[in-house]
């Protein structure tokens, strides 16, 4: 996630360095274009303005002659020297425009090669005037020789203004030619400029579109590192926490705020380092925390690690560390996380105390079960023998008081005795080790109807049983289950009636369960043992499960209400249940749930 | 039955135990010969010695003090001359456990300490007539399992 | 690896008294059933030595003719109780036939002499074979019941406990993890 983040920007980066790139050459196209485009157009401009010149030179020139053949021709037929004035000027004129003319074509060779074949005929024309004029003033002219000078003039001024025109002609063919050049590349230029331009425009759109996308995608980042900064500075607080950055290359260390503040300073009142940290730590427990700095810097390995720190208020408080490696190309990092346990830690020592006790206590009351139904099984042993002894012996030498007496004795005795065996059973059932093992109850059943052979026998009853599951069970346990039922049952049997005790099984549906199943993801069996005998009311069902607890009258039945105790402790020890349903006089029903 | 006597030995801590024992032979109607050890030490010092007449029969509680019933029973089971001995393990304990447990490690006879006179007579003749058996019929000394 | 053995005693019991017998040179002729007749007359030491020789095979020389009645009575209920067939539906029918003899008078002597009933001793024989059938691990216990002529295995199973104190299975279970573990303590 953080690294795909990190590679659009890294792209996006790329991306803009390319239009930069494309925008900055696209620019100097457009503007090196520009500069070509307005370079000719200045050209094209200094050119008409040169062919112009030239031309006004040329025409200038023309008109100056006009002018001096103007004069001259006044001169011829008024005589009068007036009309000679302009002429007298020309020449000097016409040298000044000729030289103006000669630097501006400068560079043509061919303009000069005309330029100079124009001067030659101007003089010539200019001699011809001359010849014409001195003629006049010397009146030695006569009319066919005026005639025919002034038809020669005639002639050499159509020459000139010939020549004028083909120079002209020649400006203009220049200029139209540098026009054509100059149209075809400025035709050329505006519409490329113009979609250079719009490109352009376009590269600079996408490459704002892309920085403004970049920087709200930037500005959202940020945002959200700002609240998890936040949320993480809360979380410290709450959760009584510091984080460090140890940069394992520059050995540069940061402490967040919340290190100072569990140390019971200001934040950042010290500069972050192990050293400082240390002076927090108890003396004792100095080494550990050297030796796990140590570690992380020396043989790159980080492992939680437990100490005791001072606060500044003189408070004695567990701390908790343990950190993880983060590294790259670069650099490496050990950040570490460091946590305030004293709660946590002085519970667990209550906790582990309270063990303790319960530990104790249950040792002392195993011993006191040992002691109250194993040892004492010793004397009474003893003490019934004894009793035997008396009554074998001498029955004939006692009272009848005395007979009696020894009797009620031993009859004492004897319910004693059945209630240590039992008593005894009830607290093998509750310490003996719980081995769990996959057994076929089928086998378990038989053991117990093995058992129970003798009484079955004597009883005539009938055992139905259906096929039994395997199960993971204490075996000998559930043995004892079996017994105790089935041997109740047989006990409980109406007098004259030959028991029927029927076993059966099945898997429940979890629809089935009874009320008091509340895990429902695991799976049942129920294993129902139920008789014909004389059932009892229903109102006892929960109560013959309680210890010592006895439906029937001493004297009419055997037993000390242990029987059933045992079996709710063995369906207990199987995380399993058991429950009774009674009809007084139609029979009785145990149902035993259990676990898979 | 044989006209030298059956040899009995009984190695029990309890005094009380032990008169019952020696009465209730003494009640038998059959020739026996009981030698009593006070507990597990004293009674392997006993049959360490030579020549002395090994017992057909050796009655072994377990919870005596020094060294258990337990103790002896491993020590006699790893010492050739007196492996064959049968075995009777006489003890206040019923737990099948326990019942299993010294049957597994080779003894032949689990008796219960009876709390009755006349029953402890019985037990007694009846281990010693099935042991006769076992020691005259040819039966398989394997399958030697009596547990009263 | 385990050997299960199945033996006739009597033809193993012919074949040790004959060679020691033949070793002490003496004539004999074999009347079956545990009695021999010797032919020569014997000397107070060859018996004692004919004596030691049995004892090692755990062979007794019964002197009494109540003890050899015993002994006959013993032999014919072994012979009863490891027959291949059925047992027969009444013991004392059976070994007045066997040995001719009227049921009192075998019963009588019987417990003079061992202390201990007919019925108890074919009781024993009977849990005897059990455990030898039990111990093989071949046999259900109802098959070992219908053998063993019980009308069924709960009446099996409580005759087995009340002769050897344990349940069938609990005896099953003991003899397998004593030959584990005897089989660890060799190793």
């Amino acid at each position: 996630m953080k690294i795909q983040f990190i590679k659009s920007i890294l792209n996006s980066a790329f991306f803009l360095k390319a239009l930069f790139v494309v925008s900055i050459f696209m620019l100097l196209y457009i503007s090196s274009v520009s500069y070509k485009h307005t370079k000719a157009l200045n050209e094209s401009s200094d050119l008409l303005v040169h062919s112009y010149k030239i031309q006004y030179q040329l025409e200038h020139v023309l008109s100056m002659l006009k002018d001096a053949e103007t004069g001259q021709r006044g001169f011829i037929i008024t005589r009068n020297p007036v009309f000679l004035k302009p002429y007298k000027s020309v020449e000097d004129q016409i040298y000044a425009s000729f030289i103006k003319i000669k630097a501006l074509t400068i560079v043509d060779q061919q303009q000069q090669a005309n330029l100079d074949s124009l001067l030659k005929l101007i003089y010539a024309r200019l001699d011809l005037m001359e010849l014409s004029l001195e003629s006049i003033r010397k009146n030695t002219v006569t009319e066919s020789q005026l005639n025919e000078n002034l038809l020669a003039g005639k002639t050499v001024m159509d020459k000139i203004r010939n020549q004028i025109n083909k120079m002209e002609d020649l400006e203009i063919s220049y200029f139209n030619e540098h026009q054509k050049k100059y149209e075809r590349e400025v035709i050329f230029s505006p519409v490329s400029t113009f979609i250079f331009a719009i490109f352009s425009l376009l590269v600079f759109i996408l490459a704002f579109i892309k920085i403004n996308k970049d920087l709200s995608v930037l500005r959202k980042s940020n945002t959200e590192l700002m609240i998890t900064n936040e949320s993480i500075q809360h979380a410290e607080v709450i959760g009584e926490f510091y984080i460090s950055q140890w940069n394992l290359v520059t050995g540069e260390l940061t402490y967040s705020d919340n290190l100072y503040r569990l140390l019971g300073c200001e934040p950042q009142s010290f500069k972050p380092s192990i050293e400082n940290f240390l002076k927090f730590v108890h003396p004792e427990d100095e080494a550990i925390g050297r030796d796990a700095a140590d570690n992380i810097l020396i043989h790159g390995k980080t492992y939680p690690h437990y100490y005791r720190i001072i606060r500044t208020d003189g408070e004695l408080r567990y701390f908790m560390s343990t950190g993880k490696f983060i590294s790259d190309d670069k650099s490496k990092m050990h950040i570490g996380i460091g946590k305030d346990i004293t709660d946590y830690h002085l519970s667990n020592v209550a906790l582990e105390e309270r063990n303790h006790e319960l530990e104790q206590s249950i040792k002392e009351l195993e011993s006191f079960n040992r002691v109250a139904s194993h040892d004492l099984q010793e004397p009474l042993r003893k003490i019934q023998t004894f009793i035997s002894r008396i009554t074998d012996n001498d029955k004939v030498n006692l009272s009848e008081q005395g007979k009696e007496y020894i009797s009620r004795i031993d009859s004492s005795a004897h319910k004693m005795r059945i209630l240590i065996d039992d008593l005894l059973l009830f607290s093998r059932t509750n310490k003996a080790e719980k081995i769990f093992e996959k057994t076929d109850l089928n086998i378990v059943l038989e053991n117990a109807n093995q058992e129970l052979a003798h009484d079955i026998e004597e009883k005539n009853a009938v055992i139905q049983s259906v096929q039994l599951p395997i199960l993971n069970v204490i075996a000998f346990q559930i043995q004892q289950l079996f017994v105790n039922l089935i041997g109740n049952a047989l006990k409980y049997s109406k007098p004259d009636v030959a028991p029927i005790i029927k076993i059966e099984c099945e898997k429940l549906a979890a629809r089935d369960y009874p009320d008091f199943i509340t895990d429902t993801r695991k799976k049942y069996f129920k294993i129902s043992i139920s008789d014909n005998g004389m059932g009892f009311d229903q109102q006892y069902a929960e109560k013959i499960f309680i210890l010592f607890h006895r439906l029937h009258h001493t004297t009419e039945y055997v037993g000390t209400g242990i029987g059933l105790s045992i079996c709710k402790k063995i369906a207990e020890n199987h995380n399993g249940f058991i429950v009774a349903e009674g009809k007084p006089g139609i029979g009785a029903s145990f149902f035993v749930y259990l676990p898979v | 039955m044989p006209k030298n006597p059956i040899h009995i030995l009984l190695a029990d801590d309890d005094e009380d135990d032990r008169l019952f024992f020696k009465e209730a032979f003494q009640e038998i109607k059959i020739n026996t010969s009981v030698k009593m050890v006070n507990d597990g030490v004293e009674l392997m010092n006993h049959l360490a010695q030579d020549n002395i007449q090994l017992p057909h029969i050796l009655f072994l509680d377990l919870n005596m003090p020094r060294k258990n019933g337990i103790d002896c029973l491993l020590e006699i089971k790893q010492l050739a001359h007196l492996k064959d001995i049968a075995i009777a393990i006489y003890s206040t304990s019923s737990s099948e456990k326990d019942i299993e447990a010294t049957f597994i490690q080779g003894a032949n006879v689990y008796i219960k300490k009876p709390s009755d006179f006349n029953t402890l007579k019985k037990i007694l003749e009846q281990v010693i007539t099935v042991n006769w058996q076992y020691q005259t019929s040819g039966l398989n000394r394997d399958n030697y399992l009596l547990s009263l | 690896m385990k050997l299960y053995l199945k033996f006739d005693s009597n033809i193993a019991f012919k074949k040790i008294i004959q060679e020691q017998l033949d070793k002490l040179r003496l004539n004999y002729d074999y009347l079956g059933f545990a009695e021999i007749e010797i032919d020569d007359a014997v000397s107070g030491s060859e018996m004692k030595e004919l004596d030691t020789c049995l004892n090692l095979y755990g062979i007794q020389i019964v002197e009494t003719q109540k003890s050899v009645l015993v002994q006959k009575i013993k032999d014919a209920i072994i012979e009863m109780v490891y027959s291949e067939d059925k047992l027969p539906i009444s013991n004392s029918a059976y070994l007045t036939d066997k040995l001719k003899q009227r049921y009192g008078y075998l019963s009588s002597v019987f417990t003079e002499i061992t202390y201990t009933s007919i019925e108890n001793f074919i009781l024993l024989q009977k849990a005897e074979r059990a455990k030898q059938l039990i111990s093989t691990n071949e046999f259900t216990f109802t098959e070992i019941a219908y053998t063993l002529n019980y009308s069924s295995v709960a009446h099996f199973s409580n005759q087995f406990k009340g002769i050897t104190g344990i349940t069938p299975s609990a005896f099953q279970r003991i003899i397998k993890k004593r030959r584990e573990n005897s089989i660890n303590l060799k190793e």
